[in-house]
């Protein structure tokens, strides 16, 4: 007979064996600085604004899918889409409500996922299908073979866990995050999200006072944070993200609204608003002096 | 929101502007509060701590909740553990991004809510998933309780930690925003330690018990190791809801209990 099993844990061995996890030297010594895989360095990511691009209609959206259309012989994409005008009204009624943080991500995550139908469903005899977020976080790698693009849904899946904002109580994790981070976590080759304005301004164009709005063509994460610009063509949250992010050391804002950008910054070309990782402008490899992502080359 | 002016207004800043507008984000949070599950609590069983060291430290706790759970409706989020820990390891080592390793610590705090499933399907408790969370209303006003895998369902989409691979947001966030998601009436850790220490009393002798502390405190304390996982703390001092939550030792008998009645019995950390 062997004796009753006293209140001792049962382990497998690892390094993390017995750790809370949470001891930062000890995590630093066995998940210290790492190269971390690209698992799909081909691929592209395509986020299309709901209210930018996708409420505009058929005038906007039809040349935008012709586009991508013509992009996917060169281009593997993933194309992810915003919810738009009705995740506002969602939002509103769910507000209005009391409900909480999480169950308004929920309802304009349906939003963005029902946009993300119609766009699949016009490429639909290219062998584009819209997947699920079960299926991006499983099965990209098949589908992207299969066709060369697929559609989803750009909120990422937090639902009912979103997290509660530090003002308010608007999901802070929407379609640009929810694209960045899907991006960053597949070592994604592209970011470029489309909009409806050639790029970040230094003010808004529409109510600025006095000094004329600028473009800004490059300019860096941190940098913008600081700049404070009230209204910024892309969410912040994704400004902090990059701070942390393993593999995407830019994006690009294009303007959609003017036919050849989007194939052109799939091709590598700087034809919006390039938005960098590095902390300045001397880190930034990218910048002043060398042609931005000129090389095409690759992928 | 008190009146139909006000409704009109934040719907028609919510159609005219950007949703990172600061006047957008204030007038959001003049919105009531509904909490959806006032009643219920929330509870967190360790994996590490709790479920991995098998029924010595299980059996005890599966009685209690099958009683309490009668007075006290109790939703019951599971914690990963020692194969988790395993996992990240081998992953780590692979080079693997906090995407996957999200998705492979999801599966385990999946299989721990399957065998605590399992063990308190006698007492009529049902296993959830994120889907079925609609019906989580009916499952607690039948039976008192339902259980479900504390990691969130983040997978590919999960933060990225500035150091390393490691997912931040595990199980402890998971319980904590599924409370703060039903507005319930508590949060409670129920771990192996009668609460948080000043260090990890597992390796560290001189480790005192902090009975009481806010978030503010404890960030600055800036504690080498801590009983809970560090985004918590942020997500705590921002919740609508949950104003605090409590650590509490699962292995000392009727403490799950006293500490669901409202008892301090552990470390209580509120937000301010």
């Amino acid at each position: 007979m062997t004796p009753e099993p006293t209140f001792a844990t049962k382990d497998v061995a690892s390094v993390f064996a017995r750790q809370t996890l949470l001891d930062r030297d000890l995590v630093r010594q066995a998940d210290g600085p790492r190269e971390v895989v690209r698992l799909l360095p081909w691929l592209n990511v395509v986020t299309l604004g709901g209210r930018s691009i996708i409420d505009r209609g058929a005038g906007t959206v039809k040349p935008v899918v012709e586009e991508l259309r013509a992009a996917m012989s060169e281009h593997r994409m993933l194309v992810l889409t915003g919810p738009g005008v009705r995740a506002r009204h969602v939002l509103g009624v769910g507000l209005d409500l009391g409900l909480p943080t999480g169950v308004l991500a929920s309802l304009m995550a349906t939003e963005a996922s029902q946009n993300g139908h119609l766009i699949a469903a016009l490429l639909a005899d290219e062998g584009v299908s819209y997947l699920s977020h079960q299926s991006v976080a499983l099965q990209l790698a098949v589908h992207l073979s299969a066709s060369r693009a697929a559609v989803s849904n750009g909120f990422p899946p937090y639902g009912i866990y979103e997290f509660p904002p530090p003002v308010g109580k608007i999901p802070p994790h929407r379609t640009d995050a929810g694209a960045f981070l899907l991006a960053d976590a597949y070592g994604a080759r592209n970011t470029v999200y489309v909009k409806d304005v050639d790029g970040v301004y230094t003010s808004d164009p529409a109510t600025a006072d006095g000094g004329k709005p600028e473009l800004l063509r490059r300019v860096g994460a941190a940098e913008l944070l600081a700049m404070d610009i009230e209204t910024l063509p892309i969410d912040l949250i994704v400004l902090e993200l990059m701070a942390t992010a393993k593999h995407i050391n830019d994006i690009q804002i294009v303007n959609g609204l003017t036919p050849g950008n989007i194939t052109r910054a799939l091709s590598g070309e700087h034809v919006g608003t390039i938005i960098h990782a590095a902390r300045s402008p001397s880190e930034d490899p990218g910048g002043a002096g060398r042609p931005a992502r000129g090389d095409a080359s690759r992928g | 929101m008190d009146d139909a002016a006000d409704t009109g207004a934040l719907q028609s800043l919510l159609m005219d502007r950007s949703l990172s507008d600061p006047e957008v984000l204030a007038m959001s949070g003049t919105a009531p509060d509904y909490p959806i599950l006032p009643d219920v609590s929330v509870l967190k069983i360790g994996g590490q701590s709790v479920i991995d060291r098998g029924r010595a430290a299980v059996y005890p706790i599966v009685e209690e909740l099958a009683e309490i759970k009668q007075s006290h409706p109790i939703l019951i989020g599971t914690g990963a553990g020692t194969r988790a820990r395993h996992a990240y390891a081998i992953a780590t080592g692979l080079g693997l991004p906090t995407g996957v390793l999200t998705d492979i610590g999801a599966a385990v705090s999946g299989q721990n809510a399957s065998m605590l499933g399992h063990l308190m399907a006698r007492y009529g408790v049902p296993v959830v998933s994120e889907s079925a969370f609609a019906a989580v209303a009916l499952y607690l006003a039948q039976c008192g309780a339902a259980i479900f895998p504390g990691m969130p369902p983040y997978d590919m989409w999960q933060h990225v930690p500035a150091e390393g691979v490691i997912p931040p947001y595990r199980t402890d966030a998971g319980c904590f925003l599924v409370a703060e998601v039903f507005g319930a009436r508590q949060m409670i850790y129920v771990k192996d330690e009668d609460g948080l220490y000043t260090a990890n009393p597992k390796t560290d002798e001189s480790a005192a018990l902090i009975p009481e502390i806010t978030v503010d405190e404890l960030i600055e304390r800036d504690l080498q190791d801590l009983v809970i996982e560090r985004p918590v703390l942020e997500l705590l001092s921002r919740a609508r809801h949950i104003r605090s939550v409590q650590v509490i030792n699962g292995l000392r008998p009727g403490l799950i209990s006293r500490a669901l009645r409202g008892e301090h019995v552990g470390t209580i950390i509120t937000a301010a």
